[in-house]
């Protein structure tokens, strides 16, 4: 019932997407040519201009002829890309124009396109990017073309703010918001009974992800998922003289990372969690029925009761005992 | 209107063939040939110099006595103080230091020092704690929590079953279980004007506290406070160099994991069972190492990017045996374990054309465990162990192989799609090779912040090799079980996504996605699992200084397990169904009292519940598994003076957590000795007052 239900609700979600592609015609006009053009001539324009490199007689003094009323405009002088006397600064290169592109004719009256930036601005986000791109050619950014997010046609002024004095995205106080007004799924695991502690922020999303994409699995920090759980959990590296088979596969095979109704982030509570894996001609197989009318609790057991399996076979990790191949000690 | 329509034209016409030769604005393609950078002397450019930030100080009263309380407030404390500091200092040629400090002397507290000359070197100091708290209520009759060596009273009296036991309630005395982290950091970077950039990194992370453990005899069992006292170094170091459109790096990294307990000895509190033993001992973790180094590259010439990343690496492990009470010989005093990694990954982007992309990846991961292989000879503990077992090092090879397409019908029409191959090699185990097709499709419909639209589809088959149940396990495997994480799988899932924003100031976004795992020729295991959630988020702007924002999640997943007591067909199955509901709704108003004051509240609600159902002719289950949680933050920060503001905030949290199967006593199960109930049901209140000066 409850399939029939998600499914008719995902058709009627597919009826209105197809039906809204086809009355949207309103654009939300970012900038003062939006007006007067589609966004494939602003992009048309803007490619023509930096082909051309008609750059201002004075760099950023013939901008800020202009836009010095703006606040928002000098904010970038109090950050790394307003210094002016860093040769890696845009401020000791093309200025302004490093990143807005040649000034062309736009000082007549501001109604030829620059190149601007954000999720309010009709260029699209590969365009605007590339900019960006050009100087940020670095280890932390390597894949940054094959990422999550370039593929979303997430602009990088979508995160970060350039022209002011602390870019929010980079405050570990506030990633997890920042991160989670997109990520909504991850936002209600972390509330669950189990999880990671990201929702006081002692953890933060790129503890484990990086958010400009990696060469790795869901943009993890480290080659795999183990490595990158490693990296905070040395002690399950071990290897150990007892491995457990999933365990040194793949940690979320049991876990999941991001939370879980189940103690310890488990994606199934014990003994059903060992059950799908364990079951031999020994009190592995057993139905354990927890509370039934015939008088068995799900305390009264040590089958089910307090730590189920894991009260004779703690070591669920491994165990480097010379006796531990039953991952008891 | 001409020049404009003419200049437009052009530049359409011409845009298609240039962009071919470089899609995109990088500076290294910019024609730069007409500049006359004399005339460039950014006098306007108002950079200044000296020390700008601001530093806070605060204390926060705690009334709470239920110490998973901490986990919230950040102290378990009653009283609490902190130190806030946003500094920065910026002086002549470059030089500039930052010192960032958050909840410094909280439980959770970080601070970064950078100090350097920019785009030349950076030196970085870092520090970071974190506390994670279980209970403090745990009880245990052993003394010693916290070493490595746990014993009872020196007139205990065993017993066969835990409520015969005269002298346990005695002995009960409650501890803490939690674990604190802290950290370190220290972190220098070199860069040359030119291409080469060198960095060294150094953490150090000490990890202490008590975490929960069993220690067992034949079928007793008691539960152990574990110590934990573990430091790991960490050690990055590295050479990049860069050109205008290409990066590449070649990265050390290493990791050395010490534990400063090797193994916990414990008194049985039972009578003696199987070998008449009144002592067990359980190893620790073991120390160990991991290095790694890796050597990375990307060229990107604005049409296509190629990036890739090869690393070899290995794991060791060379503890001490532990042997006291193991009373056979060892055929070796450590295992000197020796795992190699070796990995290899590649991904090209290209841009077919301005609308149609093509990504491609590959990924080779090895890990090939070369740790010799002995015989140990088993501690009798019942009637059927104490026989010789050979251990066994697990090999795993992954090749992940993907390739996808994304093509833009125009401007706010975007159809992505793709195919994922994943083979996985492993020894040892049922199943050697498993394989996993997945296929996908994705469209996306956006007209800028008024509509952002997607929906998604994958379906993906996962097979292999030959199934063996019983193979490398320590005890016959019924045959038709297949575990879950090698079984035969088909998947499906359905996603979708609506973000609209029907007036400028308010925003609308609802989600919904449908998942089903279908192990299809699974009859004793996990068979089917169904994931569905959906989720919607207001957030609305009431005016400019007014914003509400809520949001609910909702979420349901069913599981489906069979068993078999007879090792054979199915006689029993269980169904599990998790639910999961979080609400939350956030309010600011700011520029209150003449731009003074500021007043926010936050509140969530979260609800995890999950029911376990076991039917073989009579069905059974496990009664309440849920957390119920309510978090509220009330906070006004008012600015007293220009320099000086003032915060106070409220803090509450309404906690429930149960769990049938915990809801005990030390001695409610008669052959285990527990911690008794680890649960919480409290109300925690706390206050914190906050002065900030603004330097």
């Amino acid at each position: 019932m409850k399939t029939t239900h998600s499914i008719n609700t995902l058709f009627l979600a597919l009826l209105c997407l197809t039906a809204s592609t086809l009355f949207m015609s309103s654009h939300v006009q970012a900038a003062k040519w939006d007006a007067s053009m589609t966004p494939a001539e602003v992009e048309a324009t803007l490619d023509k201009k930096f082909a051309e490199g008609k750059y201002s007689p004075k760099g950023a003094d013939t901008c800020l002829m202009c836009h010095k009323k703006s606040e928002k405009v000098m904010d970038l002088f109090k950050g790394a890309h307003g210094a002016i006397d860093s040769s890696k600064s845009p401020m000791a290169g093309l200025q302004c124009e490093a990143c807005h592109g040649p000034l062309g004719s736009h000082n007549r009256g501001g109604k030829e396109p620059m190149i601007t930036f954000g999720p309010t601005s009709t260029l699209a986000a590969d365009k605007q990017n590339s900019v960006c791109m050009s100087c940020h050619l670095d280890d932390k950014r390597v894949a940054w073309d094959s990422s999550h997010h370039a593929n979303a046609d997430v602009a990088c002024a979508s995160c970060h703010s350039i022209h002011a004095e602390h870019d929010p995205v980079l405050s570990k106080q506030t990633e997890v918001e920042v991160c989670t007004t997109c990520h909504t799924r991850q936002k209600a695991d972390m509330n669950k009974r189990t999880s990671h502690p990201m929702k006081w922020n002692q953890m933060t999303c790129s503890d484990c992800h990086n958010p400009h994409g990696s060469l790795s699995d869901s943009d993890l920090v480290q080659p795999t998922v183990n490595e990158t759980c490693y990296s905070c959990h040395a002690e399950k590296r071990g290897p150990k003289l007892w491995e457990h088979a999933p365990v040194t596969e793949n940690c979320v095979n049991c876990h999941n990372p991001h939370g879980s109704v189940n103690d310890a982030m488990l994606k199934t509570r014990a003994p059903q969690l060992c059950q799908q894996c364990h079951a031999s001609d020994n009190h592995t197989s057993n139905a354990y029925l927890g509370n039934t009318d015939m008088g068995s609790t799900v305390n009264g057991n040590a089958f089910t009761g307090g730590r189920s399996c894991l009260n004779c076979h703690s070591q669920v990790h491994g165990s480097n005992h010379p006796s531990g191949k039953l991952l008891q000690r | 209107m001409n020049t404009k329509l003419n200049l437009i034209t052009l530049a359409l016409l011409t845009s298609t063939s240039f962009s071919l030769m470089a899609d995109g604005y990088g500076l290294a393609n910019a024609k730069t040939d007409n500049i006359k950078y004399d005339a460039w002397n950014c006098k306007a450019c108002a950079v200044e110099t000296g020390t700008t930030g601001n530093v806070g100080v605060g204390i926060g009263y705690n009334s709470e006595d239920d110490i998973n309380s901490a986990n919230a407030f950040n102290s378990s404390n009653q009283t609490a103080g902190k130190i806030d500091a946003d500094i920065k200092y910026r002086g002549d040629n470059g030089y500039q230091a930052k010192v960032v400090a958050n909840n410094m002397g909280m439980d959770n507290g970080r601070m970064e020092i950078d100090v350097g000359k920019l785009g030349l070197y950076r030196l970085n100091l870092g520090y970071r704690s974190i506390a994670t708290y279980q209970s403090n209520n745990a009880l245990s009759p052993y003394q010693n929590i916290g070493s490595d060596n746990l014993t009872l009273a020196d007139n205990w009296v065993t017993a066969g079953s835990s409520a015969d036991m005269p002298m346990l309630y005695s002995s009960l005395t409650p501890f803490e279980l939690s674990l604190k982290r802290e950290r370190a950091g220290l972190g220098f970077e070199y860069q040359t004007e030119s291409l080469f950039t060198t960095y060294v990194n150094f953490q150090r992370e000490e990890k202490t506290g008590t975490k929960v453990a069993s220690g067992s005899f034949f079928n007793q069992s008691m539960m152990l406070a574990e110590p934990v006292d573990y430091t790991t170094d960490i050690l990055n170091a590295g050479i990049k160099l860069r050109g205008d459109n290409w990066f590449t790096s070649i990265n050390y990294n290493g990791s050395v994991f010490s534990n400063n307990n090797q193994q916990l000895g414990f008194d049985s509190a039972f009578n003696p069972t199987f070998g008449a033993q009144s002592r067990g001992y359980m190893a620790l973790d073991p120390d160990n190492e991991a290095h790694t180094i890796s050597l990375m590259g990307q060229y990107n010439d604005s049409i296509t990017s190629l990036s890739g990343r090869l690393l070899l690496g290995q794991m060791t492990q060379d503890q001490q045996l532990t042997s006291i009470g193991y009373g056979y010989s060892l055929p070796a005093d450590s295992i000197d374990a020796k795992v190699d990694i070796t990995g290899m990954t590649l991904k090209a982007v290209t841009k077919l054309n301005r609308a149609w992309r093509l990504t491609g990846s590959y990924d080779y991961n090895d890990r090939e465990n070369n740790t010799q292989i002995e015989q140990w000879t088993q501690i009798s503990i019942n009637d059927v162990t104490g026989k010789v077992r050979y251990n066994t090092p697990y090999d795993l090879t992954t090749h992940n192989a993907k390739l996808s397409t994304d093509y833009r019908i125009n401007h706010g029409l975007k159809l992505d799609a793709g195919y994922d191959f994943k083979r996985d090699e492993r020894s040892n185990q049922g199943r050697e090779t498993t394989d996993d097709n997945n296929v996908w499709a994705r469209l996306r419909v956006n007209s800028f912040d008024m509509w952002d639209m997607w929906l998604k589809g994958s379906l993906s088959k996962r097979d292999g090799s030959e199934y063996k149940a019983s193979e490398s396990s320590s005890a016959e495997q019924n045959p038709l079980l297949r575990r879950y994480y090698l079984a035969d799988r088909d998947r499906t899932q359905i996603e979708a996504r609506f973000n609209h924003s029907p007036l400028d100031n308010l925003n609308v976004d609802f989600g919904v996605r449908y998942a089903l795992d279908d192990y299809t020729n699974t009859q004793i295991g996990l068979t089917e699992s169904k994931d569905t959630n959906y989720d919607i988020n207001l957030s609305y702007m009431i005016n400019d200084d007014m914003n509400v924002n809520t949001f609910y999640n909702h979420q349901i997943i069913k599981s489906a397990q069979s068993g078999s007591a007879n090792l054979s067909i199915a006689t029993w199955q269980a169904d599990i169904e998790d639910t999961v509901d979080v609400v939350g709704a956030g309010l600011s108003y700011n520029n209150l009292m003449d731009s003074r004051l500021r007043l926010g509240l936050d509140y969530t609600y979260s609800d995890s519940d999950s029911n376990t159902q076991v039917r073989q002719g009579i069905s059974g289950d496990y009664g309440d598994y849920f957390a119920k949680v309510h978090n509220i933050n009330v906070y006004a920060q008012y600015q007293a003076t220009e320099k000086m503001a003032l915060r106070i905030d409220y803090k509450m949290e309404k906690y429930l957590d149960n769990d049938d199967a915990n809801d005990i006593e030390p001695d409610t199960i008669w052959n285990v000795m527990s911690f008794g109930n680890l649960q919480h049901d409290y109300t925690a209140h706390m206050i914190m007052l906050n002065v900030n000066y603004s330097l």
